[in-house]
């Protein structure tokens, strides 16, 4: 009788200790994120964030600021090792890549106020063989900044068209100097595609055909958009030096009062505040092209990974960053990037003269196709480009210099699309 | 004689204990990951059988291949590569080597300040890559930087050249390597060249030897140990060069001043062809293997080679 008291005492200890370990373990998850904002007021913004969501709902966020460089390598090692974060902010040419891989979990946008509450090409950025794998946190696309002193100098009104962009930096070149007009992202740039692209678009051409199958870029309107991005270097608009150039090195050049227009981010208005207050600049949409106006539509999205125990918790934690007052704060305040959403993009903040040009952008942006390949593709394109640019550079384009080497990226392009699955 | 066989014994079981953390180091940190390096090259690894990556399809020597045909713009930019960094190593070795004997011959003079000059030269060298890479690429600018300020100002050239774009960049990249790893160089030879003994050099002069004949004929092969070890390393160190490349010329340098690291860095983790960054390696660290197995081969004759 004693043995099985001792038995049925040892049974409820144990699972007693069972239960409190299921049912007493602290809700935690937690969230990789890129240095979205200088880290003294970003940290503070994250803590306070942490401690109103841990309020709110009981659960705590370990949160860790991951370099850029490193996060593509953290994240791939993370989905591969089934283990590191449950919230993680990916790149939106990097969702569907990462969801190519098993990586993210399925999302029902549903869930997150709906496909209607997220700007379309943001939404579509998240999406994967038709599914969704991210909610959209902060979008980002480029526009024209000009230098309104520059442009007085030379008694020229901002472009709207390419066509005009020329003769504006041709009237410009005269009043200030060879190379002086415009600066632009060259070899160096990791994200030299997205200068192209909206050349690509706004002269009627495609970085890829309808059905995701074959390359278009080196369609007749792709060798003119790109003779006309080098011809700013050849015709004296823009200096030779930007060859080397990476994207912001071509900031730089507009921010400190060197060149008079650059196609820059709406990060770089805090940097104008930060590095040069006294710069006298406007910001217009990219201009109008022979076939229609274009922009780049990029930025970053939410995910969660398939690895994490904690699914449920990771989605309250979105769905909390993706708030209006959370939104419209870290958006307005800390990135300086625009509202992945409706409802924050409709709030005053981003009502302003220079806010405009890229909120009216951002409706008609385009976002590059959801492949999961597009790692493979987009550094295949770079290639050619940077190829291209060396050629001037070195003086070897000849006349049939960049069809060559967008035919060459082209057949590339289209080995790597036979293995998107 | 059985005391002493059971004692060496015993040292030789301490000796293999003391060396134990040490190979399970190098099993970990090393070989194994070398094994693993060696079946991904070996499979299909890619962005869409990388979570399952041990169950890849398993495609022969194809990587191997792919990685190297001419006809192919990754095998195209492998060669180049391979040949870049050939030019790039033995230009920066030879001139390391040379720069860095000619300071430690001077540094082995008696004079005021000598201590103070050892610590200086060796400032490149303990500078941070990114440190000095950054400030190096900032020199090549063609805009801004000071090397093209001076050349247009003294009127060497019609217009400011554009250094790190297209073939001058693997020069430019060569010339800031140079000046980071002399001191190296330096600093070795120095250190041999102290341990020369004066009587040499004494007993030679007595017999009337000329300073070029000393330097010949007491200094050089004095030297020959340690300078075999020094090319030795610097060659391993080169032909795996990355930082260099990486900060000055970015992800891409170009054809013209691709390295195997940068490409098989792309390969890999931008384009997710794992496969191919795998083969790419394995044949990189063949190479290696190769030179330095040839390398020692060819001087086994030299005092310390042996002791390797």
């Amino acid at each position: 009788m004693k043995r099985f008291m001792c038995m049925i005492v040892g049974v409820v200890f144990l699972l007693g200790l069972l239960t409190s370990m299921t049912f007493g373990a602290p809700r935690e998850i937690t969230f990789w994120l890129m240095p979205n904002a200088p880290d003294d007021v970003h940290t503070v913004w994250l803590d306070n964030k942490v401690a109103e969501f841990q309020k709110q709902t009981g659960i705590t966020v370990h949160y860790e600021v991951i370099g850029w460089g490193d996060a593509w390598t953290r994240l791939v090692t993370a989905i591969t090792g089934g283990e590191g974060a449950d919230v993680v902010q990916v790149g939106t040419t990097w969702n569907p890549q990462l969801a190519a891989m098993k990586g993210l979990v399925k999302l029902d946008p549903a869930e997150f106020g709906g496909i209607d509450a997220f700007m379309p090409a943001n939404y579509e950025s998240t999406t994967y063989k038709g599914e969704s794998y991210g909610v959209p946190w902060f979008a980002e696309t480029r526009c024209l900044f000009y230098n309104k002193d520059h442009f007085a100098e030379a008694k020229v009104q901002p472009p709207s068209t390419y066509d005009e962009l020329v003769a504006v930096g041709n009237a410009l070149v005269k009043a200030r100097g060879q190379g002086t007009a415009i600066a632009i992202a060259g070899n160096q740039a990791w994200d030299l595609l997205h200068n192209w692209a909206i050349l690509l678009w706004a002269w009627g051409g495609d970085l890829v055909s309808p059905d995701l199958k074959k390359a278009t870029f080196n369609s007749p309107e792709g060798i003119e958009a790109m003779d006309w991005y080098v011809d700013l270097v050849r015709d004296g608009l823009a200096s030779k030096s930007c060859a080397e150039y990476n994207q912001p090195d071509a900031d730089a050049a507009f921010i400190n009062g060197n060149v008079s227009m650059a196609f820059m981010g709406p990060w770089n208005i805090a940097n104008i505040e930060h590095d040069n207050p006294a710069l006298n600049y406007g910001v217009v949409e990219p201009p109008k092209g022979p076939k229609a106006r274009a922009a780049f539509s990029g930025g970053s999205n939410l995910a969660v990974l398939t690895g994490s125990r904690a699914q449920d918790d990771a989605k309250a934690w979105i769905k909390f960053l993706l708030k209006k007052d959370s939104l419209v704060s870290y958006s307005s305040e800390l990135t300086h990037m625009l509202p992945g959403t409706v409802e924050a993009f409709d709030d005053s903040a981003f009502s302003t003269e220079m806010y405009k040009p890229f909120k009216v952008a951002l409706e008609y942006a385009t976002a590059y196709p959801p492949l999961g390949v597009w790692g493979t593709i987009e550094n295949d394109i770079t290639v050619a480009f940077k190829a291209i640019f060396t050629d001037y550079v070195t003086g070897k384009l000849g006349a049939g210099g960049v069809k060559k080497h967008l035919d060459d990226a082209a057949q590339r392009v289209d080995a790597a699309l036979k293995t998107e699955k | 004689m059985k005391i002493a066989s059971g004692w060496s014994r015993r040292r030789q079981t301490i000796a293999y204990w003391m060396i134990l953390p040490a190979i399970a180091a190098m099993l970990l940190v090393h070989y194994i990951p070398m094994l693993w390096g060696f079946y991904i090259s070996m499979h299909d690894v890619n962005l869409f059988t990388m979570v399952d990556w041990i169950n890849a399809p398993f495609v022969g020597f194809r990587n191997f291949i792919d990685g190297f045909n001419p006809a192919t713009t990754t095998g195209a930019r492998a060669l180049k590569a391979l040949q870049n960094i050939t030019i790039y190593s033995v230009v920066a070795i030879s001139a390391g080597y040379v720069i860095g004997l000619a300071v430690a011959l001077l540094l082995n003079q008696e004079f005021v300040g000598r201590t103070f000059m050892r610590g200086l030269i060796l400032l490149p060298y303990i500078t941070p890559d990114c440190v000095a890479f950054n400030v190096w690429k900032f020199i090549f600018q063609s805009r801004i930087g000071i090397l093209n300020r001076y050349l247009v100002q003294w009127n060497l050239v019609p217009e400011p050249p554009i250094w790190l774009v297209g073939p001058p960049a693997l020069w430019a990249v060569t010339i800031a390597s140079i000046w980071k790893g002399w001191p190296f160089a330096a600093l070795i030879l120095l250190a041999a060249l102290q341990k020369i003994p004066p009587e040499l050099y004494e007993a030679a002069r007595v017999d009337g030897a000329t300073a070029w004949q000393q330097f010949t004929m007491i200094t050089i092969p004095q030297l020959r140990t340690v300078s075999v070890m020094l090319l030795l390393m610097s060659i391993l160190w080169n032909f795996n060069a990355f930082n260099q490349f990486f900060i000055m010329l970015g992800r891409d340098p170009g054809i013209a001043a691709e390295v195997p690291s940068t490409l098989i860095l792309r390969e890999a983790f931008t384009s997710l062809k794992y496969g191919i960054g795998s083969a790419l390696s394995i044949v990189i660290m063949l190479i290696l293997l190769v030179i330095t197995a040839v390398y020692l081969y060819a001087l086994r004759g030299t005092a310390g080679v042996e002791e390797m």
